[in-house]
């Protein structure tokens, strides 16, 4: 096997054209049976080429950017290319994405209605996540991002909650704030404003010099186009209102994926391309991410129901990505990217779990559950196991990734002494918060003499399928947390050309 | 030799092996697992018991002079700053584990015998690996992140072990409580772990404390970098063992299952509190306004303990009151600078704890058929009594279990007991003071607590039937005992519970109480004779052998330890460890102000103080509850009747509400959550939805607006043109004339 193979461009777009397949098939007799082990078969298939391309096409040490292609998109003078790519960073986002959204399949099953809809959906945003962690360039996160919207919005509107409409109509302003335009202007100023030719490859940019007023309005640009992803501070309010609504099995996508990739983009963007507005900008970065992790800890414990809290433990360990990013060390963006994966780990395994028990207990609310310890031991299990790796139990991938950010913070050679106290300690305090909603969910839901009963017809236990899918993430969060070197040895050679160069 | 330091590393995977299999066992399996309960249960003992013996090994090998073995690993590579885990084994770090590991071991046996009647045996069996694990990870570690990783790690164990009694909603409280008091101390040993290598440059022990050494001497007075990093550091200290403002998770962490006050809060968290502070902080580096502030937390906590725990009734929190002020001490002792004696003290804390620990379980498991399975009833020393004649080894025990806390010369303690005040004195003579004065109440509460218990006469025939219990696996216990069938009959005499069902309507003289306990209270006086009458039939049993087991066995090292160092007459002295010079144990032995003497003669009028102090303790306790049995109402509120007479009411007041702390911890940090947690979506509500939302509104309304507009009728439209044609002609020929045209 040679490495001639198109891997990045194979893997990208692959689930696209595979998902157009399924609405022209018949409509299904017996439930979404066929429709479902269809989708699994494509994201199956889709599994063993991206572990192909780690295993053979990517050597961990080196720093430069491998298996990289580079098509002309539109053959005219400013540049616009189909660059893809694989990296360190990438190396350590892609597969659990590609993890992710494959136990999002199984974990979709109770979806009926009209299944030939939403699993092209589903395929759909899976492209869109791997093909914007995969770009090398300005251009092609844009084309398969913001596409990506659509069948996310589309999944939201149709499948979910009694306010489902609602969030789904939110999330579009908030996507629409921060979308294209920003990007956009971003990429132009940054690639036009060229003396000679322009460019917009991302390590081009990076090399150049440029005014500095110039930089810093296209650093600020990506923030905000990004911010929308991550729950970062000022639009983490849609993030709630999304995950309380949607269907588990979609949950898992946002919480899996789509929130990595706004942590992606500060990295490779803002620090590799405009390394002296980093300098500049990053510690209010940090102190935004510090602020963001109180807030969100704070607002969780007045939620009453049961996915609106969950919602919540993301946005706070989203917080820790700005605070990675900020120093100018290794160690801090190296913990961001752990946070990223292990965030989304979490978020995958929270998610259906608390959706099933919702299900299970007919209702979302927390007030009218109680005492399901003893007729539902294992939705116990689950739920006293799984909040207390959301709180960064150690061992757990959570902690290792908070025990890296924090010396990074106070190890970061870029900012004041004050300010450092004020990330540090505000971030501490979110420790002291946080734990307070995972653990008194297991509180008020299987402890307790179950003093007010739903109404279930009929109690029943977690199937098979409904320990497994939790199950499957929580293993590679174990795992990370016991021995983070697994994870690290990828991604330090995608962090290393970064943090090194604003010394330059 | 080389071997077994190597072998030390697989010293904490057994305990969490063991922990794995018994959970995964019991979440594939659960019917297949709960029958065969039993056999889980002896599997997971054997692996700590195995791990019991490695430390045993190397601590041994390391008192007779081997070498510092050390074996790192790289947990997060990184240039800037290697983290490193692994394990390093040095003279003072064996004995630690030794402690942990008898303890979980005596504690797992235990508990087998007092927990099988309950639903989540396997799942508590499951749980007490993990602490044991964690702490075997904690102490031999390199350095302070991994310390704090463990540590966090422990910190997070009282949760779902107090978590088996679940379906009772204080414990469901209380487990909540304990985790994020414990995660306060995380918040400042996370800060501490992160700015303590920025301070020093380096996160290993010996390096770091090297630097603060230099800093030390080549600034003088300006620390300013390694003071904040390292006071935080201690908050970690101050929540794993309960210290003063972190300490009222202890008395609720009662409410789980009786082992584990024994295991976490007398071995465990206490061990995982004080060692690092010894660790870390050797007596000539510490910076020193960090050191009289630890004392101070110390002493305080000391004090209040020492205060709190008279008023208490509840069997469980009197010895977590008592519990309290020996850590007290042991962080007293460090701020003081007897780091020996602080650790001195840990371990022979752990040892003299477990027999009132697991004696007061042991009583609470015998009580309970007859009382009932209410904690208020059954843990509650007003409605014991007279037990030792009912259960005569678990009295004796308990009884032998009270002297060492007060410090009296053969048992262990009395040692470190002795020196912390007198190093107090030395350093801090207010510190001195208070922990002289709080070493006599703080010795008597045990004996406080024997004297109700197990002397006099069983009264809880007296106080009316049991009441319902307080969750529901209780409530099933309480009827099958009643009836005298379910897994529960194997355990308790049969005849016992028989006759407690059938008799005690019977024995009430007709009596049909309902709830309201004081009109109760005040019809009991005719149950005197009856409770006579009745007396042998309601007595509580015995507890098997298996839990008087791990009751006697740990209290046996105390005394040889007590007489370490004394040439003893019958030649039992220094002679069983012949210890190196630089040896840890050693330097406790040889103290420098000879504080442990060398022999009895000289050592007897050194021990006279502490011993005036503990009798003059003895003396208060046998005054106050030796004679007359407290027959008091279960439920005494002491604004209307306080104990006057033995006590002034305001003192008994600050006793019985625990020193207000937790009234006052109600007010301000939780109701203040409580309101943040109210008030902070409102932001996000109002201003960020509003602009979402407005902008959304917006659209419909301009829409509207559009449309009114362009509604195609005539009479819409007209205005436009009538209005825009003259307007705009006016303007342009005006201008014209005035000649404003754009030149």
């Amino acid at each position: 096997m040679t490495s001639n193979y198109p891997w990045p461009t194979i893997i990208v777009p692959l689930p696209v054209p595979a998902g157009l397949l399924i609405p022209p098939l018949p409509p299904p007799k017996g439930g979404n049976k066929i429709v479902r082990r269809y989708t699994l078969g494509i994201r199956s298939p889709e599994f063993p080429p991206i572990t192909h391309t780690l295993c053979y096409h990517f050597e961990s040490k080196s720093p430069f950017v491998q298996s990289r292609e580079d098509y002309d998109w539109i053959n005219i003078p400013p540049d616009f290319h189909w660059r893809l790519g694989i990296d360190g960073l990438t190396m350590g986002l892609i597969p659990p994405t590609g993890f992710v959204t494959t136990s999002a399949t199984p974990a979709a099953r109770p979806v009926t209605r009209s299944p030939r809809s939403f699993y092209p959906s589903m395929l759909a945003m899976h492209s869109g996540q791997v093909g914007s962690f995969a770009s090398q360039d300005i251009l092609p996160p844009f084309l398969v991002w913001e596409p990506e919207l659509i069948p996310a919005h589309s999944l939201l509107r149709s499948w979910g909650g009694k306010r489902r409409s609602y969030a789904a109509t939110k999330s579009i302003p908030y996507t629409a704030a921060g979308g294209p335009i920003s990007l956009l202007s971003g990429a132009i100023t940054m690639g036009l404003y060229m003396p000679g030719e322009p460019a917009l490859d991302f390590r081009v940019p990076a090399d150049r010099s440029h005014p500095a007023a110039l930089e810093m309005v296209s650093y600020l640009s990506f923030p905000i186009a990004y911010a929308i992803k991550p729950p970062i501070l000022p639009s983490h309010a849609r993030s709630p209102d999304t995950h309380g609504e949607a269907h588990y099995s979609t949950r898992m996508l946002p919480a899996g994926a789509s929130s990595k990739m706004g942590g992606y983009g500060p990295l490779r963007i803002n620090m590799e391309s405009s390394p002296s507005a980093h300098s500049i900008f990053a510690p209010g970065l940090a102190v935004v991410g510090a602020i963001q992790i109180v807030c969100a800890a704070s607002i969780s414990p007045n939620q009453r129901s049961v996915k609106r809290r969950i919602a919540h433990p993301p946005v706070s360990h989203t917080g820790f990505v700005p605070i990675g990013i900020g120093p100018i060390t290794e160690i801090g963006p190296e913990g961001a990217i752990l946070q990223m994966i292990s965030h989304g780990l979490i978020g995958a395994a929270l998610s259906p779990i608390g959706g099933a028990g919702c299900d299970r207990m007919q209702t979302p609310f927390l007030g009218r559950m109680g005492g399901i310890a003893i007729p539902m031991p294992k939705i116990f299990i689950l739920f006293s196991s799984l909040p207390i790796a959301s709180l960064a139990l150690p061992g757990m991938s959570g902690s290792a990734a908070e025990s890296m950010v924090s010396p990074g913070i106070a190890g970061s050679t870029n900012r004041s002494y004050d300010s450092k106290i004020i990330v540090l300690v505000t971030a501490a305090i979110g420790i002291i918060l946080t734990p307070i909603h995972p653990l008194s969910m297991p509180r008020q839901m299987p402890y307790g003499y179950s003093g007010v009963t739903p109404a279930v017809p009929r109690v029943m236990d977690y199937g098979p399928r409904e320990i497994f899918i939790p199950i499957r993430p929580l293993l590679p969060v174990i795992g990370i947390g016991l021995y983070p070197n697994a994870v690290l040895s990828l991604c330090q050679s995608g962090i290393y050309p970064i943090s090194i160069s604003p010394e330059q | 030799t080389k071997l077994i330091y190597q072998y030390a590393r697989t010293a904490p995977p057994f305990p969490l092996v063991s922990s794995t299999l018994t959970g995964l066992g019991l979440f594939i399996f659960p019917v297949a697992t709960n029958n065969c309960r039993r056999l889980y249960a002896s599997i997971s003992t054997s692996p700590s018991s195995i791990a019991m013996s490695i430390p045993l090994h190397t601590s041994w090998r390391q008192l007779a002079g081997d070498p510092i073995h050390r074996y790192p690993r790289s947990w997060i590579y990184n240039e800037s700053v290697a983290s490193e885990t692994g394990y390093s084994i040095d003279p003072p770090t064996p004995t630690t584990p030794v402690l942990i590991t008898t303890a979980g071991v005596m504690v797992m046996i235990y508990s087998d015998s007092h927990m099988p009647h309950d639903q989540g045996y396997l799942r508590f069996f499951a749980y007490l690996g993990l602490p044991n694990a964690f702490m075997l990870g904690s102490v031999p570690s390199p350095n302070p992140m991994q310390i704090h990783v463990f540590r966090e790690s422990v910190g997070m164990c009282p949760y779902p072990s107090i978590g088996p009694r679940f379906t009772r909603a204080r414990a469901a409280h209380a487990c909540q409580k304990a985790s994020i008091t414990n995660r306060v101390g995380d918040f400042g040993s996370l800060l501490g772990v992160s700015g303590f290598p920025r301070a020093t440059g380096s996160f290993e022990f010996e390096s770091s404390s090297v630097r603060l050494e230099e800093l030390l001497t080549d600034r003088g007075v300006s620390l300013f970098p390694a003071t904040p990093c390292a006071t935080p550091l201690f908050l970690g200290s101050v929540a794993k063992p309960a210290q003063f403002p972190l300490h009222v998770r202890s008395p609720d962490a009662m409410e789980g299952p009786t082992p584990i006050p024994a295991l976490i809060h007398a071995a465990t968290m206490v061990a995982a509190g004080i060692y690092p502070v010894a660790r870390m902080f050797p007596p000539s580096e510490a910076p020193p306004s960090m050191m009289s502030s630890i004392s101070w937390v110390g002493g305080l906590t000391a004090l209040l303990g020492a205060t709190i725990a008279p008023a208490q009734r509840d069997l469980k929190r009197v010895l977590a009151y008592s519990t309290m002020s020996q850590p007290g001490y042991m962080v007293l002792a460090p701020g003081v600078a007897s780091y020996r004696a602080a650790i001195f003290h840990l371990i022979t804390h752990a040892h003299s704890k477990a027999p009132s620990s697991s004696g007061s379980g042991s009583v609470i498991h015998s009580v309970e058929p007859v009382t009932g399975y209410c904690p208020d009833r059954s843990q509650n020393t007003a409605f014991m009594g007279g037990l030792r004649t009912c259960m005569p080894i678990t009295g004796t025990a308990f009884l032998s279990g009270t002297p060492p806390p007060r410090g009296i010369p053969p048992f262990a303690r009395f040692r470190s007991k002795d020196e912390i005040p007198n190093d107090g004195w030395l350093s801090r003579p207010i510190l001195g003071w208070m922990a002289w004065c709080t070493a006599g109440p703080t010795g008597s509460h045990m004996l406080r607590t024997y004297l109700p218990t197990f002397e006099g006469y069983y009264r809880a025939n007296a106080f009316g039937p049991p009441r319902p219990p307080a969750s529901v696996w209780e409530d099933r216990r309480y009827r099958a005992s009643g009836r005298g069938a379910g897994f529960a009959a194997g355990l308790l005499p049969t005849g016992c519970s028989d006759t407690t069902a059938a008799k005690l309507p019977v024995d009430r003289s007709g009596g049909t109480r309902s709830g309201d306990s004081r009109r109760g209270w005040g019809s009991t006086v005719t149950h005197y004779s009856a409770v006579e009458h009745y007396k042998p039939l309601l007595c509580p049993k015995e507890s098997d052998d298996a839990m008087l087991f791990p009751l006697v066995v740990p209290t046996i090292p105390t005394f040889p330890v007590g007489s370490i160092g004394v040439q003893s007459p019958i030649g039992l002295g220094t002679g069983f460890i012949d210890p190196q010079p630089d040896c840890w144990l050693d330097l406790l032995l040889n103290y420098p102000r000879g504080i442990i003497q060398q022999d009895w003669s000289e050592l007897l009028p050194d021990a006279t103080t502490s011993v005036a102090t503990a009798l003059s303790g003895i003396l208060v306790a046998s005054i106050l509850h030796g004679r007359r049995p407290i027959l008091q109402p279960p439920r005494i509120d002491p604004e209307l009747e306080g104990i006057s007479g033995y006590f002034p009411s305001y003192l008994y007041d600050w006793s019985y509400y625990r020193g207000y702390v937790d009234r006052y911890y109600n007010i301000v940090p939780v109701a203040s959550v409580r309101i943040l947690a109210k008030k902070a979506p409102t932001p996000d509500d109002w201003v960020i939805d509003g602009i979402v939302n407005g902008v959304g509104i917006s659209g419909t309304f301009g829409g509207e607006a559009l449309r009114y507009a362009g509604g195609g009728r005539i009479s819409h439209h007209s205005p436009g043109p009538i209005l825009g044609t003259p307007i705009p002609l006016t303007i342009v020929t005006t201008g014209y004339e005035h000649d404003w045209s754009i030149r």
